[in-house]
């Protein structure tokens, strides 16, 4: 995947050292892909800046369940550790019994490394690659976005809908205001979602919730 | 456009809302209203993120992407794990971009 995610920054005109930087530093799967394809469009820092954020910004619900869950963790090892949440560290540790910051930062080190690892790889690969070969790794993220999507939208027809939905707004609003339809259209979808889509869809197994937040009793 | 100063700007931007609630233990409890909202952001995400990027991956051949997305949908409904569907769809479209020039037709 990281590899992916290289193909689309080197070919945005980021320098390999860069695209490697992006996934140390930032660390966020589909917000280094949206960096690298705004780039490539030629969006304002400011847009890239505030997009990033709002799609970042599920990091703070994530973390706010993890740093619950965990039962031996002091400041100074939560503080470094918080870099490290990502989608499917989170929804695999939130899964387990294990509640110790350690198992959390085995497993969450472990995929941050493979993604620095994959982009180490993918520029240096790419250099020697055919271009086919590169453009076809090129594709693999939106084939990796749509596998995502496809067994969530396969368990709710709302969530379908929503997904459509949201690809249209965000097609329709590029004519209107450009590069900022990306975030508008993000927005706007969860907002309509909010209203269309089944609790139960959304706030599913990892997010339990009610008014006891995502607590790990509920999780099994 | 300064490519440094947007990796630490977008960074901070990332670490800042993972870090607070490491830092503060204390129960951040939403209203369930905005938890739905901040959930289905990944989603809304995803599907602002295809469409229409999927088209233009490659701006000489807009429908590689398509076939690209059809593929690893069709995969992923029939559940095949999420490795196998990425290495399957490059595959694939490295068999399709070997077949082009062969296929006059449809470009």
């Amino acid at each position: 995947m990281g590899i992916g995610y290289a193909a689309l920054a080197i070919k945005a005109g980021l320098t390999p050292f860069e695209t490697v930087s992006m996934s140390v530093l930032i660390y966020a799967g589909a917000g280094q892909i949206m960096i690298a394809t705004m780039l490539a469009q030629g969006a304002t820092l400011f847009n890239i800046v505030l997009t990033s954020f709002v799609l970042n910004f599920r990091y703070f619900v994530m973390n706010t369940c993890i740093y619950n869950k965990v039962d031996d963790a002091s400041l100074s090892v939560r503080i470094p550790s918080s870099h490290l949440a990502v989608d499917e560290a989170f929804a695999m540790f939130m899964l387990m019994e294990e509640s110790s910051i350690w198992t959390y930062i085995g497993l969450a080190g472990i995929a941050w490394l493979s993604w620095i690892f994959g982009a180490i790889i993918g520029v240096i690969v790419l250099n020697v690659l055919p271009i086919i070969v590169a453009n076809s790794f090129n594709i693999s993220l939106y084939a990796l976005f749509v596998a995502l999507l496809v067994p969530a939208v396969k368990e709710s027809k709302e969530l379908a809908i929503l997904v459509v939905i949201t690809a249209i707004l965000n097609v329709v609003l590029q004519f209107f205001i450009g590069n900022w339809s990306l975030i508008i259209a993000i927005l706007l979808g969860a907002l309509i979602g909010m209203y269309t889509v089944d609790d139960d869809t959304v706030l599913g197994d990892a997010y339990k919730t009610g008014d006891d937040n995502c607590s790990n009793e509920e999780v099994q | 456009m300064d490519i440094t100063l947007l990796i630490i700007l977008c960074a901070l931007v990332t670490f800042i809302p993972r870090v607070i609630p490491a830092i503060f233990m204390e129960r951040l409890n939403f209203s369930p209203k905005f938890e739905k909202f901040l959930n289905l952001i990944p989603y809304t995400a995803l599907a602002a993120l295809i469409c229409p990027g999927v088209l233009t991956v490659d701006p000489d051949l807009w429908y590689i992407g398509l076939i690209g997305a059809v593929i690893a949908g069709g995969l992923a409904w029939k559940k095949v794990p999420l490795g196998a569907i990425v290495i399957i769809t490059v595959i694939v479209l490295i068999a399709v971009y070997l077949m082009v020039p062969f296929l006059p037709v449809l470009i």
